[in-house]
């Protein structure tokens, strides 16, 4: 699977234009940072179930990095790369940014063929700049259960020192 | 304007609150009240019913009670909670959030909070700014 981030906004087309470049150039720092170049492989974990992948974006002038602040590099970074992974591995897209207290960054909807009901689902994502991705993933999981009003609850957890992307509903390897 | 743009732009302002929060920024009141209005527009456009109409609802308040401003996050309550169709438990959710937002007031200034009740202050920050100081001595 190839996570290719300039079509970020292709992906999601209710995402501002101004948000989408954001992500995608913070996401590009991040990786680049720790010494990741365009095309990096990424280790996938799809609801429970281990792929590899490659990960591209735009080059990232590495001048502007003090620019941004260091924690937003990683968590919007984090938000880029998950969106793309929820959307080429389910077909999620977004609807809108949550606030805070819905226990969830984004609400995102499914087509389902044939039928005219959307699904809707919440997912809470988070970056890790140095190590695994597993205990902020247990963390973000339990967060994003109390999310109200979607049929499916997802987090997703990016990490950036070993490029790896793990992204699990709270129904088991049942959310499709 | 369509829901569709109104969550485009909703997206848009709450990303913009959050960094400008996390900065420290006074100036994310100000953001926040922008959200607030934005999905009270959601709110005006979805029926209850629909889960997007039940979030914008929540985040009409939520972000009103982030811009400090709890005259309109109560008003907003006061509306939601009386409309028809209104789930119980939602309800419940809009009033807990004016309750928790008080919480966090007494908690913040806990030495007025031990002389004065949080709903008797801002009753009174009500009546000043709709009468203004005659106003409130007169009542």
């Amino acid at each position: 699977m190839l996570l290719d981030l300039a079509q970020l906004q292709e992906m999601h087309p209710k995402l501002p234009g101004d948000v989408a470049l954001l992500l995608v150039t913070r996401a590009g720092l991040g990786l680049q940072r720790n010494g990741h170049r365009p095309g990096v492989g990424v280790s996938l974990d799809l609801d429970r179930v281990p792929s590899r992948g490659s990960l591209a974006w735009p080059d990232a002038d590495m001048a502007k990095l003090e620019q941004h602040d260091r924690d937003r590099v990683t968590e919007d970074g984090a938000e880029a790369v998950a969106l793309a992974a929820v959307h080429r591995a389910r077909g999620w897209r977004v609807v809108r940014r949550l606030q805070r207290r819905h226990h969830a960054d984004w609400l995102l909807e499914q087509e389902q063929p044939g039928e005219e009901r959307r699904l809707r689902a919440a997912l809470e994502v988070s970056g890790v700049g140095r190590g695994g991705v597993a205990t902020r993933l247990r963390e973000k999981l339990a967060q994003v259960a109390n999310s109200p009003d979607v049929d499916e609850r997802w987090a997703g957890v990016v990490g950036f020192e070993e490029p790896e992307v793990a992204l699990h509903s709270t129904g088991g390897g049942r959310g499709r | 304007m369509d829901v569709d743009s109104l969550h485009t732009l909703v997206t848009g302002a709450i990303w913009r609150a959050e960094q400008l929060e996390d900065r420290g920024a006074e100036s994310a009141a100000v953001a926040w009240k922008e959200v607030s209005l934005i999905e009270e527009e959601l709110a005006n456009a979805l029926a209850v019913s629909e889960p997007e109409g039940r979030i914008a609802r929540r985040g009409a308040v939520g972000a009103a009670l982030s811009a400090g401003d709890y005259a309109r996050a109560e008003a907003l309550v006061q509306r939601y909670t009386s409309e028809e169709g209104t789930p119980r438990a939602l309800r419940s959710e809009l009033r807990k959030m004016l309750d928790e937002d008080a919480r966090i007031l007494e908690a913040r200034f806990r030495y007025a909070a031990k002389h004065h009740r949080v709903t008797a202050a801002r009753g009174l920050a009500r009546q000043l700014q709709e009468g203004g100081a005659f106003g409130l001595a007169a009542a």
